[in-house]
């Protein structure tokens, strides 16, 4: 058991160190980095380690006869929680979700040192120390408060209330809700009921398990499933539609899109926000074919009273491509990320 | 002729009574429905050769013969939309969230008081069992005051549609004329049932009556019940319509009307959302009550009534994620633009407040379940692991409430390098979710394990193999979840959808299983010390109220959420509403009206307790909690 617990201070040691030089830019956040695809889960597991890393600490600290104050652990991880949201994972996390993520773990931290009564008085006793001031030292602790909390709160005051020339927050939908249809060239298309006409089997029948099946392996096209090489010529049906897809994507699309489909393509950063990320479980992997469908045809300029801001530069597609074109592209964006659309079969 | 005694006479008197009432509605009903359906056909004889007029069902497909008037299309003006000099929307969304919340409860109590009779009725001990029929007469007696205020809001909603919303509430009338009409009956019949009950309580507590008198309980929530899925017929109609054709127009099949795409998840979500809710404010009305006592006595008796509301309502909560999650897959099915609207569009937003709440609730109960150990000896070996738990559920709870859509500012934007982070993108979404949840929810019933093993040690002879069984069960459960969240971004989306069922299954395993396997274990263990009701924390009172408050207000918000989906229809498709308040109100306001209309339903029940309070007290059960061995053991009370 100690040599568990030395182990896990030793963890929680050097993580500490870490972190102080992410936060003093000694070490650069990406150091370790954060794998792609893992991310998430690296995240949790990291927080995991860390946590088992102050247990190891504070039994260590406790065996050398300084234990820490329950008052100093809890404040003390929850500043450790706030830090590593703010220095340690990039690209950095909006202040609102820090926010939120701050808020919970407050909570958290709450409700572990007042758990039991035990735990709880040990936390509250520091405060109520400096509050009935019975030694000198905490007499000099509660003047100072007394001085310092009116000018805390007076500096956020000063701070929320001063003019900024910062641009607003905006409340951006995303994926703001489709039509039930949409006219393209000339057809009505009900966005619940349509299909792609090319997610096809080589007898051309529509067949959305032979095209999930061909799906590239591994996102950004990197690993393609055996024998369903769309740029094989003698490919047929959905592959050979793919292939088509793909040359559409990379005469118009790629520009913004990028040649990943990961948002990042030449054009992008003139743009703010970059272009959609198709790579993202949160976009395409979401959706429904016929909504990438009318959002394609209509663009930008089509998006609904619920788009707010309306944040989007992409142009009409049907004033560009025919039908075919926008379902074959969009065909080629689900098979290069290997996602698949979203269907309530 | 000794058991026809005259107390058993008048049981089966009140009994026949309350049959008589059921079934009055039902006989009442039947002319209507049968002159909505010969109608026509006398019309079509009249008219034999005139071309009769179908139509299809927009939502069946089938094909009817249209027997109603097409849904009109109203024009902003005093004709269809009369006004007073404010929002005519915001005021019926007042009467009618007032009505909700003491609709829920009353419907919710009686279903409380089923239970707790019932637990009084088999139980041994004979202290305890005077102490539940105490209880659930309290529950009951609370329930009729509110039971009046229920149906004086009622009257007061219909008035405010038919004065504010007169073309749009005709045109609903006439397509659930015959189900409105059985509604009113039954609520007749209801309040018979329950009038009966309640007056009956001491003539028929004992022996054969009072099993008479808990059947009764039976009939009374049979009775509400139906009530309320009447009630949900309408809601899913103007959400999902069905049995009309696309003018909107009855094509004469009432079940069609009723049996919407939505009606049977609807019905499922507010049966366990009421019961979650009357737990709530009933254990926050003990809360109160303990923190005000003045002697131990109370203080006892009010941690036992709170711990045991608590209880039921969390029992009912633990599935409710679960019937929502059914509920939103089939809005989904229903109508794609429905289900990004509001997960992922204009009101995902509120989705994330929603997502904020059912935490809140999750939380508090298990704070209240930790603090609930403090009151027992031998509770003690498992406070240094609940650091582990917080662990959990904080992880759990942050990727549950991390947005898909979030708030920055757009320096912060082009800072992160498009609208999607890498890392919290990935939380933002339904497999990450499901299993945030399904891990808030395992935790929670991990405490409660500790909790109802907290002042025992188990004596059978495989203990320690049952322990480590237990442990492996837990952490199996909690890598399978995990796993299936993970595997779920590898997957297409209708597997993925499927993913939950597995994911629950486990979560459900984990209750069920666990809890047998812990009764088992725990029968005649050796016992640390008792459960020293009325010795329990402040805090814990503060986190029953928190529940009830988080409760209340998610009931506003979701309630709001399912009305204003609509966007700018009265029925979906059907009716468009041409009111100058066809649009969706902003976060901000939705946000203050709810907590509003919270404010005010728990001013009003404030109200309705203290009127409870004035009424005479019965007679004092003799067996008092805290005296030492009438109050209920762990084995009994868990």
């Amino acid at each position: 058991m100690k040599a568990l617990m030395s182990l896990g201070a030793l963890v929680g040691a050097m993580g500490l160190l870490l972190l102080a030089g992410m936060i003093f830019d000694v070490v650069p956040s990406n150091t370790v980095r954060l794998v792609e695809g893992y991310m998430p889960m690296q995240m949790l597991i990291e927080v995991a380690c860390y946590v088992a890393g102050f247990t190891g600490l504070s039994f260590m600290l406790s065996a050398m006869g300084m234990p820490m104050p329950r008052f100093w652990q809890g404040i003390g991880f929850w500043l450790f929680f706030m830090l590593y949201l703010k220095f340690r994972v990039y690209p950095p996390i909006p202040f609102s979700v820090r926010a939120m993520y701050g808020t919970v773990s407050m909570v958290a931290v709450f409700m572990w040192i007042s758990a039991s009564e035990e735990d709880w008085k040990k936390f509250k006793q520091p405060i109520m120390n400096v509050l009935d001031a019975q030694t000198g030292m905490n007499k000099m602790m509660r003047y100072l408060y007394l001085v310092l909390i009116p000018i805390l709160v007076g500096g956020f005051s000063y701070n929320a209330m001063v003019p900024k020339s910062e641009e607003p927050v905006e409340l951006r939908t995303v994926h703001p809700a489709p039509p039930a249809s949409t006219k393209v060239h000339g057809k009505t298309y009900v966005l619940q009921t349509s299909q792609s006409p090319y997610r096809v089997n080589p007898e051309g029948k529509y067949d959305q398990e032979y095209s999930n099946a061909n799906i590239v392996e591994q996102g950004m096209g990197r690993l393609m499933k055996p024998n369903a090489n769309p740029w094989d010529d003698k490919n047929q049906g959905y592959l050979k539609y793919v292939r088509e897809g793909g040359e559409i994507f990379f005469q118009n699309c790629h520009f913004c899109h990028g040649d990943n489909l990961n948002g990042r393509g030449l054009h992008a950063f003139a743009f703010n926000p970059i272009p959609a990320n198709f790579t993202d479980p949160g976009t395409i992997a979401q959706l429904q074919e016929t909504f990438i469908f009318w959002r394609v045809s209509k663009g930008g300029i089509g998006l609904p009273n619920e788009g707010f801001p309306w944040a989007s530069v992409m142009p009409p597609w049907e004033q560009h491509l025919t039908v075919d074109e926008i379902w074959k592209v969009i065909l080629f964006e689900y098979w290069h990320t290997g996602y698949y659309p979203r269907t309530w079969d | 002729m000794g058991l026809v005694t005259r107390k058993s006479l008048f049981a089966i008197m009140g009994l026949c009574a309350m049959v008589g009432l059921l079934l009055l509605p039902i006989v009442m009903a039947l002319p209507s429905l049968a002159i909505g359906e010969e109608a026509p056909a006398a019309n079509a004889e009249k008219k034999e050769g005139d071309k009769v007029e179908k139509g299809r069902d927009v939502y069946y497909k089938t094909e009817g013969i249209v027997m109603g008037a097409p849904a009109p299309k109203t024009v902003d003006g005093p004709r269809d939309y009369p006004r007073y000099n404010f929002e005519s929307r915001v005021l019926l969304w007042f009467a009618n969230q007032q009505h909700l919340y003491y609709g829920s409860f009353v419907l919710a109590v009686p279903i409380f008081c089923m239970i707790i009779e019932f637990m009084g009725v088999v139980t041994k001990d004979k202290a305890l069992a005077k102490r539940y029929d105490q209880l659930a007469y309290d529950f009951i007696k609370i329930s009729l005051t509110a039971y009046s205020l229920t149906a004086v809001l009622g009257g007061i909603l219909i008035f405010t549609f038919l004065t504010l919303y007169p073309a749009f509430f005709g045109y609903l009338s006439g397509i659930f004329r015959p189900v409105m009409h059985i509604y009113a009956l039954m609520f007749v019949a209801e309040s018979g049932t329950l009038y009966i009950y309640y007056y009956g309580w001491d003539k028929m507590k004992e022996g054969f009556l009072k099993w008479i008198h808990l059947s009764m309980s039976v009939v009374l929530n049979i009775i509400g019940t139906l009530l309320m899925f009447l009630a949900n017929s309408w809601i899913g109609f103007m959400m999902s319509p069905a049995g009309v054709d696309e003018q909107g127009r009855f094509l004469g099949n009432i079940w069609h009307v009723i049996h919407t795409a939505l009606w049977n998840p609807l019905n499922l979500h507010r049966i366990l959302g009421n019961m979650a809710f009357g737990g709530g404010v009933v254990a926050a009305y003990a809360a109160y009550k303990f923190l005000a006592s003045k002697t131990d006595e109370d203080r006892a008796h009010y941690d036992w009534m709170g711990y045991i509301a608590m209880a039921l309502g969390v029992a009912f909560l633990i599935p409710l994620p679960f019937a929502g999650y059914w509920l939103m897959r089939e809005v989904y099915a229903y109508r794609q633009q429905m289900g990004i609207t509001l997960m992922g569009g204009l009101l995902a937003w509120l989705f994330i407040i929603q997502a904020t709440m059912i935490g809140i609730l999750f939380l508090s109960t298990n704070y209240y379940l930790w603090q609930a150990m403090g009151r027992m000896r031998g509770a003690e070996k498992y406070q240094r692991y609940i650091k582990y738990l917080v662990f959990l559920l904080a992880c759990g709870y942050m990727v549950f409430i991390t947005p898909h859509t979030m708030v920055m500012t757009p320096a912060e934007l082009k800072a992160m390098g498009g609208q999607q982070h890498p890392v919290l993108g990935n939380y933002g979404v339904m497999s990450a979710k499901n299993g945030g949840i399904n891990v808030i929810i395992t935790t929670t019933v991990l405490s409660f394990v500790w909790y109802m093993r907290g002042n025992k040690v188990s004596t059978v002879s495989w203990a320690k193999f049952g322990n480590i069984f237990m442990g492996v069960f837990f952490a199996c459960a909690y890598f399978n979840i995990i796993g299936l969240a993970v595997y779920g971004y590898y997957i297409p989306a209708n597997v993925r959808v499927g993913l939950s069922v597995p994911q629950v299954a486990t979560t459900l395993s984990c209750l069920f299983f666990m809890f047998a396997l812990n009764g088992v274990m725990m029968k005649g263990a050796k016992q640390m010390g008792p459960i020293e009701w009325g010795k329990i924390s402040a805090r814990s009172q503060y986190a029953l109220i928190m529940l009830a408050t988080a409760f209340t207000w998610m009931m506003g918000l979701m309630g709001y959420i399912r009305s204003s989906v609509r966007l700018f229809w009265h029925v979906n498709e059907i009716m468009r509403d041409n009111s100058p308040w066809a649009y969706t109100h902003t976060v901000g306001f939705a946000a203050n009206m709810i907590s509003f209309n919270v404010l005010f339903f728990w001013v009003s029940i404030l109200f309705v307790f203290w009127l409870g309070s004035l009424a005479a007290k019965k007679a004092p059960v003799e067996a008092k909690a805290g005296v030492p061995g009438a109050v209920p053991q762990p084995a009994a009370s868990h």
